[in-house]
C-alpha cells in the first residue's frame, strides 16, 4: 500500500512555483526529500498536510484522500519540524497533556516508554531542549498517537553529526516492521545516504526524478575530463565546472557514450543536488 | 472544541490574563469614574499581549498540525475572547455593586455602574468583536490594525454614548435615575445589550471563518 500519493500538485505564490509535483512513498520505508534551500521542500510538505490550498493536484495519504478526509488522517500523521518552536516556555508534560486530548489513539504507556528510551524528563520546558532533543520529543508525541506517516521537515538540521547518527538509527529503527513510514526532507544529504530507501528530489519548485536510492544516483553520472573534452559532451551535461586539470559534470546516464574516454563515476546526492543547483543559476 | 479551548486556557491565555479581570474590576471602586475604561483595559492590554502570545508560540502551526477543522480552530478562539470578555464584565459589575453601596450619596457625571450601563458595556464589547475578529482572520497571526480600528470603535462608541448621556435630558434620565421605570428601561437596555453582543460575536465568528479558509498557514 502506498502510504503517501502525492499527485501533479501545483501551487502558484507571486514568487515561486510548484509545479506539477508527484511522487509516492511506499508503506514501510523511508524517504529522502531532497532539495537546495527555497526549492519547494516545505511548501510541498504543507501542500501534503492541507496547510496550504493547492492550485490544483491530489494528496492520499495511506489510500485516502487528504483533501476528504484531513481530520481522520491527521490523527496518523506525526509531524516534525526542525527549527520552529512552540509554546517553548511550557513544560514538556504541559504541552502533552494538551496534545493528547486531540488524538483517539493515543497510548500513555507508549509515550512514557519513549520519553524513557529517548531520555527525555517530562518536567523540563521545550525551551531547554537541545535541537536533537525537540526532534525527540516530536517523535515521541508522534508514536505515542500510533503516527502511521511521519512528515518530518528538516528533522536534522543543526544537530551535531553525533545526534544526527543517533536520529537515523531511530528512524530505520521505526520502519523496520513495515507499518510506519517516513517521509524526510533535508538538505543534509549525507543523512541520506545513511539511511533513505528513495529518494525524492525537487529542484525550483518542480520533482527532477523520484525513485529508489541507488537506482537515483545511477541514473547520473559524475565526468571529469580535461578541458579540451569538454566539447564532446557540454551540451548534454546538466551543468559543470572548469579546474585547473580540466572539468567535472554531471550527466544523464543515459546521455553518456563511455567510448568518449571520459572518466565517469556514481555521483553523490550532494553533487547531484550541487550540479542542478548550478544549471538553474545558468538561466537566472 | 472543547480540546481547542483548553489549549488555549492552558497553554495560550498566559495565567495572568484570569486574575486581571479581577484587578481591573477593583477599578470599579474609584468613585463616579469613567467605568467605560475599566472594560476598555481588556481591548487595551489583554487583547494584544494575548495575540502578541499566539504570535510568538507559533500557535496557528501549532493548531493546524493538529487534528481539528479550521471553523472550530474559530470557533474555539472566538469563544475565548468572548469567554475573558463575560469575566471581564461579570466581575466589573460585581464590583459595581459594593461601588453603589460604598457611595450611596454620590452625584454621577458619568454613567453610574447600573444595569443600564453594563448593557452598553456588551455593546461596546460587540462593536469591537465585529471589528477585531473578521480583520484579524485575515492573515490569523497580524492583529495590529484589527486593534486599532476595533479599540478606535469601541472608544468611539462609549465617548459618544457618554456623551449623549450627559446631554440629553431623556437619555440622562434614563441612565442616571433610580426609579422603577428607569430601572426597567435600563434591564431593557441590559438585555438588548446582551442580545447585540451575541449576535456581533456570532457575525464575527462566521466572518473571519470565511477568510481563515483563504489563509496560508
Amino acid at each position: 500500500m502506498l502510504a503517501l500519493d502525492v499527485r501533479n500538485v501545483s501551487k502558484s505564490f507571486p514568487n515561486f512555483q510548484l509545479r506539477n509535483v508527484s511522487f509516492q512513498l511506499e508503506q514501510g520505508y523511508i524517504m529522502g526529500f531532497i532539495g537546495a534551500n527555497g526549492a519547494g521542500k516545505t511548501t510541498t510538505i504543507k501542500s501534503i498536510l492541507n496547510m496550504t490550498r493547492l492550485d490544483s493536484g491530489e494528496v492520499h495519504i495511506l489510500g485516502k484522500s487528504m483533501a476528504a478526509h484531513e481530520i481522520e488522517l491527521k490523527q496518523e500523521i506525526g509531524y516534525a519540524m526542525g527549527g520552529v518552536d512552540f509554546y517553548t516556555r511550557s513544560k514538556m508534560k504541559t504541552l502533552t497533556d494538551v496534545v493528547k486530548r486531540f488524538y483517539a489513539n493515543w497510548d500513555d504507556k507508549t509515550y512514557r516508554n519513549y520519553m524513557r528510551a529517548f531520555k527525555l524528563d517530562e518536567n523540563k520546558k521545550i525551551a531547554e531542549l537541545s535541537t536533537g532533543m525537540k526532534v525527540k520529543y516530536n517523535l515521541a508525541i508522534a508514536l505515542s498517537h500510533g503516527a502511521k506517516l511521519l512528515i518530518l521537515d528538516e528533522p536534522t538540521s543543526g544537530l551535531d553529526p553525533v545526534a544526527r547518527d543517533e536520529l537515523l538509527d531511530i528512524f530505520q529503527g521505526l520502519v523496520a516492521d513495515g507499518e510506519i513510514s517516513i517521509l524526510f526532507s533535508t538538505h543534509i544529504t549525507s543523512d541520506l545516504e545513511k539511511c533513505a530507501d528513495f529518494i525524492t528530489f525537487i529542484a525550483n519548485g518542480q520533482i527532477i526524478r523520484s525513485g529508489e536510492k541507488e537506482e537515483f544516483k545511477e541514473s547520473y553520472l559524475l565526468l571529469n575530463g580535461a578541458e579540451n573534452q569538454l566539447n564532446q559532451v557540454k551540451d548534454r551535461l546538466i551543468s559543470y565546472k572548469i579546474n585547473s586539470f580540466g572539468f567535472t559534470g554531471l550527466i544523464q546516464a543515459d546521455d553518456f557514450d563511455p567510448s568518449c574516454g571520459i572518466k565517469a563515476a556514481t555521483p553523490s546526492l550532494e553533487e547531484i543536488m550541487v550540479y542542478f543547483a548550478k544549471k538553474e543559476d545558468q538561466y537566472v | 472544541m472543547y480540546n481547542l479551548i483548553m489549549k488555549d486556557v492552558k497553554l495560550g491565555v498566559p495565567f495572568i490574563f484570569f486574575l486581571f479581570p479581577v484587578l481591573m474590576g477593583a477599578l470599579m471602586l474609584i468613585p463616579g469614574w469613567i467605568y467605560f475604561i475599566v472594560l476598555l483595559y481588556f481591548c487595551w492590554i489583554t487583547v494584544p499581549n494575548l495575540f502578541n502570545q499566539f504570535k510568538a508560540q507559533n500557535d496557528l502551526m501549532f493548531t493546524s498540525m493538529m487534528p481539528v477543522t479550521k471553523r472550530n480552530m474559530v470557533k474555539a478562539r472566538v469563544l475565548v475572547i468572548v469567554g475573558l470578555e463575560l469575566l471581564h464584565i461579570l466581575i466589573a459589575a460585581i464590583f459595581g455593586v459594593f461601588t453603589m453601596l460604598l457611595y450611596p450619596n454620590l452625584t454621577y457625571l458619568f454613567f453610574p455602574p447600573n444595569i443600564g450601563f453594563w448593557g452598553l458595556g456588551m455593546m461596546m464589547f460587540a462593536i469591537f468583536n465585529i471589528i477585531f475578529i473578521p480583520i484579524f482572520y485575515k492573515t490569523a497571526y497580524k492583529f495590529g490594525w484589527a486593534l486599532f480600528f476595533s479599540v478606535m470603535a469601541a472608544m468611539l462608541f462609549a465617548g459618544i454614548a457618554q456623551w449623549v448621556g450627559i446631554q440629553h435630558p431623556v437619555v440622562n434620565d434614563i441612565f442616571y435615575g433610580t426609579g422603577a421605570e428607569q430601572v426597567a428601561l435600563q434591564a431593557i437596555i441590559l438585555v438588548t445589550g446582551i442580545v447585540i453582543f451575541a449576535a456581533f460575536s456570532i457575525i464575527a465568528y462566521r466572518l473571519a471563518f470565511r477568510r481563515f479558509l483563504r489563509v496560508e498557514v
